[in-house]
């Protein structure tokens, strides 16, 4: 396999302009103190599981282990604390520092939940959500922990849908966008969808403090069978979401990308071509670019990422990656983005490749977060 | 609680430390016997060519077994109809076997999760396994207290849940002891409701049948990939599929039939238990998926500092194969002692794992990480 040298100067350059960008995210480029630009899960060269911390240059500068898959990244808005979740249907969860190598602490959801792999702080960093299974029920549950408490649970609201994946709370710091997709699942069937004809995939806005459902917006009629998986949010305020397509591979909508908001009905972007981008139903995971204006959303089957203009809600890129997943911003308003196949490749939201390096026997998994 | 939490994590990471590492390692166990390296100038057969893995995917196995499993179900209705008419001891064993057959036949396909057997959630209508939660004892309670008798009309069964559609559904009326079905008054429903789904699988499997092998079918498809076909636009793609099957069917096998039986926390009933047909049910799935593997021929890329890995796979297949899956003896096992549960489960993982890092890479395909399963 062939490594290109990254363009280090470009990625100190990147660097700076994220520092400059960086009253969109408060605090987040501060605490870490050292080289660390990137944290994701991964399948290390042993074939064990770990959550790796990546220089810039792509480097491995901490590997830390894990008993299983591990899915996304939460990271504290000023601590520099991340907390790695297993991929469902896993049950633990692992807290540590970027700049303190002490031992990871490993806390878990509780008796009769499992995390789905995603989670937030809140924007003081003393809570941190989680989206959880009600194992009994099926039903979603934003786990909340106390962060100073060595996360401590210490309540529970409802994702008021089945099977949430990735939730978010939005730049208000007050609302929790939860992208429920639908599916019953239980850790004793393993990751087996129960309910596939029955689904009912919703985006969900939820309180942070009283948990009371601000807005949902079920996926109906010909979208009945979107499950919604992954969300971010734009400069604005608008939510983007990304579907994973349950039903009939050959009903597979041209688009499976939209955005909504609280007030506004979910609507997909449209494809750039009459017979759909052939994304091959799935859509791994999305990011915003630090200026808030772009979108990238990953299509690991398909091997591509989808590159969004927020002001038209055109696709105005498109790349190709092998098994691409992993998703962050870099820069002012380009991304990162990474693959199954140890790729990580900077590239312009007009698909325009910037640099690459890649890392021999590591498979980055779904997620990528920028420190 | 959560000091035991991580006591289990980190008894759970140094398994998975060790399974990834010992049990591929070449000098692991007693079958890991090192390959002896290839005279210098003899021929090593060529490898085969991804175009050449799916036809014989698909001439060899697929096809072959679809219809296997088609003209197994076509039996169905009639073995019913003869025990709700008659219930005699003959047509009751009548049915019995017959109903093997098809769950036999249905193991040996269940990990060929795309195509016609993805759409219109085919698979889960003929086999609705694992199904943890009972809907199929619920579902079915609400449609026997009904008594609707429309649901023996054309389509009308396809109209309701997908528990209701099958085999399990079928099974659950076939195994019930308190009201078994055959000629009386009681029955007369349940025969009713069992005549459906029997003439439902029928349907289900023709339309699996029919989707494979029809003028630009499923198999047309992957035999003919281009710039022009919608799924597969190059043969690598396509072979990447049958590889992906296989690597599904290892997962499926070993996380819904092995591990439960290692994992106490786990609560699933193994598939078509009430018919005792889970060890059926193992060793079907078990040499279907031996008989894909050596079919597609992965090995045959195989460099020759790699070739232990052969030996490495033999033995464990020969361990699969050993054991009935539930921590007994296969009839015609090839080992002497008893393979345990935990070595069959961290075989069959071991074995994944090596058709999807190992095997697909050496064979020059790209079975994503990502793109396996989703989530």
């Amino acid at each position: 396999m062939n490594s290109t040298v990254i363009d280090r100067r470009h990625m100190m350059l990147g660097t700076l302009a994220f520092v400059g960008a960086a009253g969109l995210r408060p605090g987040f480029a501060t605490a870490a103190g050292n080289d660390v630009a990137y944290v994701t899960a991964a399948r290390l060269a042993s074939g064990a599981f770990g959550i790796l911390l990546l220089g810039a240059d792509g480097a491995i500068l901490r590997e830390v282990p894990l008993s299983a898959r591990g899915h996304d990244i939460a990271i504290h808005p000023s601590t520099g604390r991340v907390v790695v979740f297993a991929r469902r249907p896993g049950a633990f969860a692992v807290s540590f520092e970027i700049g303190n190598k002490t031992a990871p602490h490993v806390f878990t959801p509780g008796e009769g939940r499992h995390y789905f792999g995603h989670g937030s702080f809140s924007q003081d960093g003393r809570l941190l959500y989680a989206s959880e299974n009600d194992v009994i029920t099926g039903m979603g549950v934003i786990g909340i922990y106390d962060v100073a408490r060595r996360f401590k649970k210490i309540g529970e609201h409802s994702t008021f849908g089945m099977g949430p994946h990735e939730i978010m709370l939005l730049a208000d710091g007050k609302t929790i966008a939860a992208g429920n997709g639908g599916l019953d699942t239980t850790p004793d069937g393993g990751r087996e969808n129960l309910n596939v004809e029955s689904m009912q995939p919703s985006l969900t806005f939820v309180d942070a403090e009283s948990g009371g459902l601000l807005a949902k917006h079920e996926m109906t009629g010909e979208l009945r069978s979107l499950s919604i998986r992954h969300v971010t949010q734009d400069a604005k305020g608008v939510i983007w979401f990304g579907g994973q397509w349950e039903g009939n591979p050959s009903e597979t909508p041209p688009q499976i990308v939209g955005s909504a908001g609280l007030d506004r009905a979910p609507k997909l972007i449209e494809p750039r071509g009459k017979g759909g981008d052939d994304l091959k139903g799935y859509i791994g995971a999305m990011a915003v670019s630090n200026d808030g204006r772009f979108i990238a959303a990953s299509a690991p089957k398909a091997g591509h990422v989808v590159y969004v203009d927020t002001e038209t809600a055109a696709i105005i890129g498109l790349s190709d990656l092998k098994d691409v997943c992993g998703l962050a911003p870099e820069g002012e308003k380009d991304f990162a983005a990474s693959s199954g196949f140890g790729v990580i490749r900077y590239e312009t939201a007009r698909a325009t490749t910037v640099s690459q390096h890649e890392l021999q026997d590591i498979a980055f998994d779904n997620h990528l977060r920028r420190i | 609680m959560v000091l035991r939490a991580i006591f289990l994590i980190l008894a759970a990471f140094a398994f998975a430390v060790q399974a990834a590492g010992a049990d591929l390692s070449p000098e692991a166990g007693d079958d890991a016997v090192a390959a002896p390296a290839p005279s210098v100038g003899a021929a090593r057969p060529e490898p085969l060519s991804h175009a050449a893995m799916v036809k014989a995917a698909i001439t060899s196995y697929i096809i072959p077994h679809i219809d296997g499993l088609k003209a197994a179900a076509e039996q169905l209705p009639t073995a019913v109809e003869n025990v709700c008419k008659t219930g005699t001891p003959a047509a009751q064993k009548d049915l019995d076997e017959r109903f093997e057959k098809v769950v036999v036949a249905y193991a040996e396909v269940d990990f060929l999760r795309f195509g016609p057997m993805l759409e219109k959630g085919r698979r889960e209508q003929i086999s609705f396994w694992p199904d943890p939660r009972g809907f199929v004892a619920r579902q079915l309670r609400l449609l026997l207290s009904s008594k609707d008798e429309k649901i023996a009309e054309p389509g009308a069964l396809a109209k309701q849940s997908a528990a209701l559609q099958g085999l399990p559904a079928l099974e659950a009326l076939m195994r019930d002891k308190d009201t078994p079905l055959g000629p009386g008054e009681a029955a007369h429903y349940r025969c009713i409701v069992a005549g459906a789904i029997a003439a439902n699988i029928v349907r289900l499997t023709n339309e699996v049948s029919d989707g494979w092998e029809k003028p630009d079918g499923w198999a047309d498809k992957l035999l003919h990939p281009g710039p022009n076909n919608d799924t597969y636009k190059n043969e690598s793609e396509a072979a990447v599929e049958i590889v992906k099957a296989l690597i599904v069917g290892l997962g499926l096998t070993g996380d819904l039939q092995l591990k439960p039986q290692i994992d106490p926390k786990i609560k699933l009933a193994p598939p078509y238990q009430k018919s005792d047909l889970q060890k059926a049910y193992y060793a079907a799935s078990i040499t279907a998926l031996h008989q894909l593997y050596d079919t597609v021929d992965l090995e045959s890329w195989l460099p020759p500092d790699r070739l232990w890995m052969k030996d490495w796979a033999l033995g464990t297949w020969r361990a699969l194969e050993s054991s009935d899956g539930f921590g007994g003896k296969a009839a015609h096992a090839e080992r002497d002692d008893v393979p345990t549960p935990r070595e069959v489960f961290d075989r069959t993982n071991g074995l994944r794992n090596m058709v999807a890092n190992r095997l697909s890479i050496a064979a020059k395909l790209t079975v994503g990480f990502n793109e396996l399963d989703g989530d």
